[in-house]
């Protein structure tokens, strides 16, 4: 499943990140989405187009667009 | 001279470090991109001349945004000392940047700011164990200074103290981008691994995995790009190695958001909170404590400078020339906009409560999926509510948008927010005409003035700046109390800017102006105005704007003069209509006889002209700067356009009595496509992950 559907405040795992923006994915590598990293979703606006993640110690907002590329499993 | 960088990541206290160290007054908040241009500031320590650099937040040598390549190419650049400042509760994200620096071999001070807060919350960092490393020190960037000799930094330990001190030690430090002696292991296969595929050096291999391809072809620099997740966690777990023992964290500590933003975050809590602290503030800035200082200080300003210097004028010289020239052009065109001040600084203070509190960042979440609608993310907010300071300053602000179009888009608007030179006009105006109401009708034309924004954003998205996905991924800043030092500092800073503007620009060209409105064809002085030679002129010009009623030669000369610095146009009608306060020119702008004068539907439509008309000279030359002629000639033609129309709209339906079926029609327009939405919303709740839906 993909960062989307997950639950609020529930604890996954990267398992991957599918993104065709070469880009993006490495600049989510770098701040710290990455395989095996654990990630929360804290918040999600209104429709559902930008979520409150936190990972790697920091909270960051992130589009809809980016996360459905971001794989996870629940813990 | 001696060369000094402060670089890190976004939001770790870099300007009010280099505020600090310098004594400097840069603008510093609790928001991602604040500082979007470096900072430059010498100073002279130890009899040694020292230029600070400050440089915009960068996360990775793999840049994203334009702010992001600036710092790049100034961590490039030869320096004699590099600090490299750290978030204490986001270490290792921190580090990724140093470590990177690290294979390049550029050399760096690590700086750790934010200790006092990360020991609050139960963790702790043993900076003996990270100094095996770096060569670090905990520092506090708010009260940080230089130590005059030569001697490392104060050991602090585990509690950071409130005054710490730091030595500039040049001599050690290597300047070059040459030493690639020092590349940590974890890289040393995947340099093997390239060299096996293709002859390169290793300076140049390290250089391509920090995103420098300087004479690397198509087919190398995909083969490099392509080991970048493995590079990625290679350093990642270097990190980790570092920060294992070293680094002491609560098993649940979260950093950015806290229990508060469960409730704050949710839209229908922080948007109405949020505008209803705006409208608070208009109120309490303009129409209560505001007027009250203003007052007070016009008063003082009369007593001790004005009185006395027309007192001595009167008692010694008979020469009307002279006496008209000090009394109606100097000191009104002083007057007029300097009794302004105590607003410019109340704004700055709720301004700033917003930015240093962490609400902006926290507004940008929630409002992110309404400014999508506009072809805007939620990081134009901040751009927004800069523009209510200062226009100029916000489109530089632009800089930090994700990509081009974005940042065209968002400079291309931002003159159509009311910036604060403008609220005298509108105060003086409303409350001339409206009385008691002049409060609404200065709230109406903020609105106004954003509703022409995103409309203007929904269009050019639409047309010439359509729009490519825009990214946002803005790191979440926690919440902070407020810090009244702060919020002093900034008022002092914008104060001092407003006070420097009124007597630059607006005295220089007030006084212009009333000289070029006190003599005639025949170089002799005039009282009447209606003589002059700019009268003249502006009278040529005012058929143009007879259909929005404002074809009054007066009129047309402060608009024209507000080109210059929106502040001027008060100044002018002052100038005028011979009043030298602004009571007087509220009074006079009521009556017939005045040179300058409104009927309702002309001053509603005055209102909003100079709301929307073209953007000032200061913020047309940063337009340039930022997004070329071309886009600055758009923005004049487009907001004249716009201006033009609707205050031709207004001016003609309260004229002929059918501006509120206008309205009406406007807002009910408004409100069915907000309600199409909407239910479209309800119907395809699973719109995100419906490809149907998405396209």
């Amino acid at each position: 499943m993909s960062l989307l559907d997950v639950k609020l405040n529930t604890e996954c795992v990267v398992k991957d990140i599918i993104s065709d923006d070469e880009k993006t994915s490495l600049r989510l590598m770098e701040l710290g989405v990455l395989v095996g990293s654990k990630i929360i979703v804290k918040n999600k606006s209104s429709f559902k187009k930008t979520l409150l993640v936190f990972f790697n110690s920091t909270c960051f907002t992130i589009k809809d667009e980016i996360a459905k590329s971001i794989m996870v499993n629940y813990v | 001279m001696y060369k000094v960088l402060i670089i890190g990541n976004p939001n770790v206290g870099k300007s009010t470090l280099f505020n600090s160290l310098t004594k400097s007054n840069e603008h510093t908040g609790n928001f991602h991109g604040v500082t979007v241009e470096e900072k430059r500031k010498t100073i002279t320590v130890e009899n040694k001349k020292v230029e600070f650099i400050d440089t915009p937040g960068i996360y990775s040598m793999n840049t994203f945004s334009f702010e992001e390549e600036v710092s790049k190419n100034m961590i490039l650049s030869t320096a004699d000392l590099r600090i490299f400042l750290a978030d204490a509760n986001c270490l290792r994200r921190n580090l990724y940047l140093a470590v990177q620096m690290q294979e390049l071999g550029l050399n760096f001070k690590l700086l750790i700011n934010n200790y006092d807060y990360f020991l609050k919350q139960g963790n702790s960092i043993e900076i003996d164990k990270i100094n095996k490393y770096f060569d670090a020190e905990i520092i506090n960037a708010k009260n940080i200074k230089l130590k005059e000799k030569n001697k490392n930094l104060k050991k602090i330990g585990k509690k950071q103290q409130k005054n710490c001190e730091i030595s500039l030690n040049f001599e050690n430090f290597n300047k070059n981008l040459t030493n690639f002696s020092k590349a940590p292991d974890y890289l040393n296969k995947f340099i093997n691994l390239v060299k096996t595929k293709y002859n390169l050096p290793s300076e140049k291999i390290i250089k391509a995995f920090n995103g420098i391809f300087n004479d690397l072809n198509i087919e190398q620099i995909e083969f490099i790009k392509s080991l970048n997740p493995q590079i990625v966690s290679a350093r990642y777990s270097y990190i980790d190695e570092i920060l294992f023992t070293a680094v002491h964290t609560k098993k649940d500590y979260v950093y950015g958001a806290s229990r508060v933003d469960k409730f704050l975050l949710k839209p229908y809590i922080l948007f109405p909170a949020f505008l209803l602290f705006f409208f608070l503030s208009i109120y309490i800035i303009f129409f209560a404590v505001g007027p009250l200082i203003s007052d007070f200080l016009i008063l003082v300003l009369n007593k001790i400078i004005i009185t006395p210097i027309l007192n001595f004028l009167y008692s010694t010289t008979s020469n009307i020339w002279l006496i008209e020239f000090f009394k109606n052009g100097v000191f009104s065109s002083i007057n007029t906009v300097l009794s302004f001040l105590p607003q410019v600084c109340l704004l700055f203070v709720f301004l700033t409560l917003l930015e240093d509190s962490g609400l902006i960042a926290r507004l940008s979440f929630i409002m992110d999926d309404f400014l999508s609608l506009f072809g805007l993310n939620g990081k134009s907010i901040y751009i927004i509510l800069m523009g209510l300071g200062c226009n100029t300053m916000s489109t530089v602000a632009s800089r930090n948008a994700d990509n081009q179009n974005l940042k065209i888009k968002t400079a291309l608007i931002n003159p159509y927010i009311s910036c604060m030179a403008r609220l005298p006009v509108y105060v003086i105006t409303a409350s001339a005409f409206f009385g008691a109401k002049a409060y609404f009708v200065v709230v109406g034309l903020y609105l106004l003035g954003l509703a022409t924004a995103l409309t203007m954003a929904l269009i050019l998205n639409k047309t010439i700046l359509k729009n490519k996905t825009s990214n946002l991924m803005l790191e979440f800043p926690a919440l902070r109390g407020i810090d009244v030092k702060h919020i002093c500092t900034v008022s002092k800073i914008n104060a001092k800017d407003f006070v420097s503007r009124v007597f630059g620009v607006v005295l220089s060209v007030g006084i212009i102006v009333w000289i070029l409105t006190h003599t005639t064809f025949s170089l002799s002085y005039t009282e009447i105005v209606t003589d002059s030679i700019l009268y003249f002129f502006a009278e040529k010009l005012a058929f143009l704007f007879a259909p929005i009623g404002l074809n009054s030669a007066g009129i047309v000369t402060a608009l024209i003069v507000g080109i210059m610095a929106k502040e001027l146009i008060v100044s002018t009608l002052s100038i005028s209509n011979n009043v030298a306060s602004n009571t007087a020119l509220i009074a006079s702008l009521t009556v017939a006889t005045s040179v300058v004068h409104f009927n309702t539907a002309s001053a509603v439509s005055f209102l909003v002209f100079t709301l929307l008309y073209c953007p000032c000279v200061s913020n047309l030359a940063v337009l340039k700067r930022e997004v070329g002629t071309f886009y600055m000639w758009f923005a004049i033609i487009s907001q004249l356009t716009t201006a033009y129309l609707i205050s031709f709209i207004f001016y003609q339906g309260i004229t002929n009595g059918i501006i509120y079926p206008i309205i009406t029609i406007v807002v009910a327009t408004i409100i069915l496509l907000a309600v199409i939405y909407i239910i479209k919303k309800v119907k395809h709740p699973k719109c995100l992950t419906c490809n149907k839906c998405r396209k």
